[in-house]
């Protein structure tokens, strides 16, 4: 097994990581290394499923995705949450053809954005607090007043 | 019957931790086991999350269990000072140890007023540093026996590239 594997293989296994779950905010679904899929409860009580793209956990940071399950491949444009506030500024369909959340702990996301080290440092990703650190951001957005489910479900 | 998941957070330790307890196992049993394994002083008391009261020591883990498992707290504070610094005011309260940042930030927001959507806008941050614990954090895990307090400030939760309200 591959160190960043057994890393989150290991980050996973927190208490912190198995609280959540044991809460129902968000599950394990499945892990196909280097991809780990987590559906992540919404305030709707979907569970819109996130791929995680995870080479080199946990010093480099994680890049996610919304995920269509049952077709096993990228959530269709038309399924993501509606476009508004804060949660349509992360969940994009107009950035990279919508493969990865627009937050500043995302690899992809981070890139060209110095300015959010500064700006946004409480949301640059912190290794030691690993895919938590990820989750509580997605979790909070689904859960806040600027979600509200798809207009074509 | 099955053990409970004990989900615990602890003076000085900033990370959950876990342990299993048969739901007979009384809570002062639980509390010198958490005691020994985080080389805790003798005078540390258990909370359950977010109930200020001390627990009866007597009682079972099953007695404060839920679906979940149980959440507890154990510190040497009875009480933490938390501070909360907002556009020229701050807010004093004393709550257990076992209290969450989401239940700081609550009371900080119907004490200021705050709509909950406001509310929502806004996060806890510990003063002087550019730390947010998460929500489900105990204030115990950042106060220190015999200061026993923390202080926040209660800042706007920045929207990525200034995305507009909805």
């Amino acid at each position: 097994m591959r160190p960043d594997e057994r890393a989150f293989r290991a980050d996973v296994s927190r208490p912190a990581f198995k609280l959540a779950e044991l809460e129902g905010r968000w599950r394990l679904e499945t892990i196909a290394w280097p991809h780990a899929f987590i559906a992540v409860k919404a305030r709707d009580n979907r569970l819109p499923t996130l791929r995680f793209e995870l080479s080199g956990f946990p010093d480099a940071p994680p890049t996610a995705g919304l995920w269509d399950a049952d077709r096993n491949g990228p959530l269709a444009h038309h399924l993501f949450p509606k476009k508004q506030g804060r949660v349509g500024a992360v969940f994009r369909t107009d950035w990279k053809g919508g493969s990865a959340l627009y937050l500043p702990c995302d690899r992809e996301a981070v890139q060209g954005h110095d300015n959010w080290r500064t700006e946004m440092p409480s949301k640059i990703w912190r290794p030691a607090d690993g895919i938590v650190q990820y989750l509580e951001l997605a979790h909070e957005l689904l859960n806040s007043r600027d979600y509200a489910r798809p207009d074509q479900p | 019957m099955k053990d409970i998941d004990i989900f615990y957070q602890v003076e000085g330790v900033p990370e959950i931790q876990h342990i299993s307890a048969p739901p007979e196992e009384t809570l002062a049993a639980l509390k010198a086991r958490i005691k020994a394994k985080h080389a805790i002083g003798d005078d540390a008391a258990l909370f359950v999350e977010d109930d200020d009261g001390d627990v009866d020591d007597a009682k079972t883990v099953g007695a404060v269990a839920t679906p979940a498992g149980a959440k507890l707290h154990v510190h040497r504070c009875r009480r933490v000072l938390a501070t909360v610094a907002f556009a020229g005011k701050l807010l004093e309260h004393k709550f257990g140890p076992g209290a969450t940042v989401a239940r700081v930030k609550q009371w900080a927001a119907q004490q200021l007023g705050m709509s909950k959507e406001d509310a929502g806008e806004h996060a806890l941050q510990i003063s002087g540093t550019q730390d947010r614990p998460t929500p489900s954090t105990h204030i115990g895990t950042l106060a220190k026996c015999p200061a026993c307090r923390v202080a926040f400030d209660l800042v706007p939760d920045e929207r990525i590239n200034g995305a507009p309200a909805a």
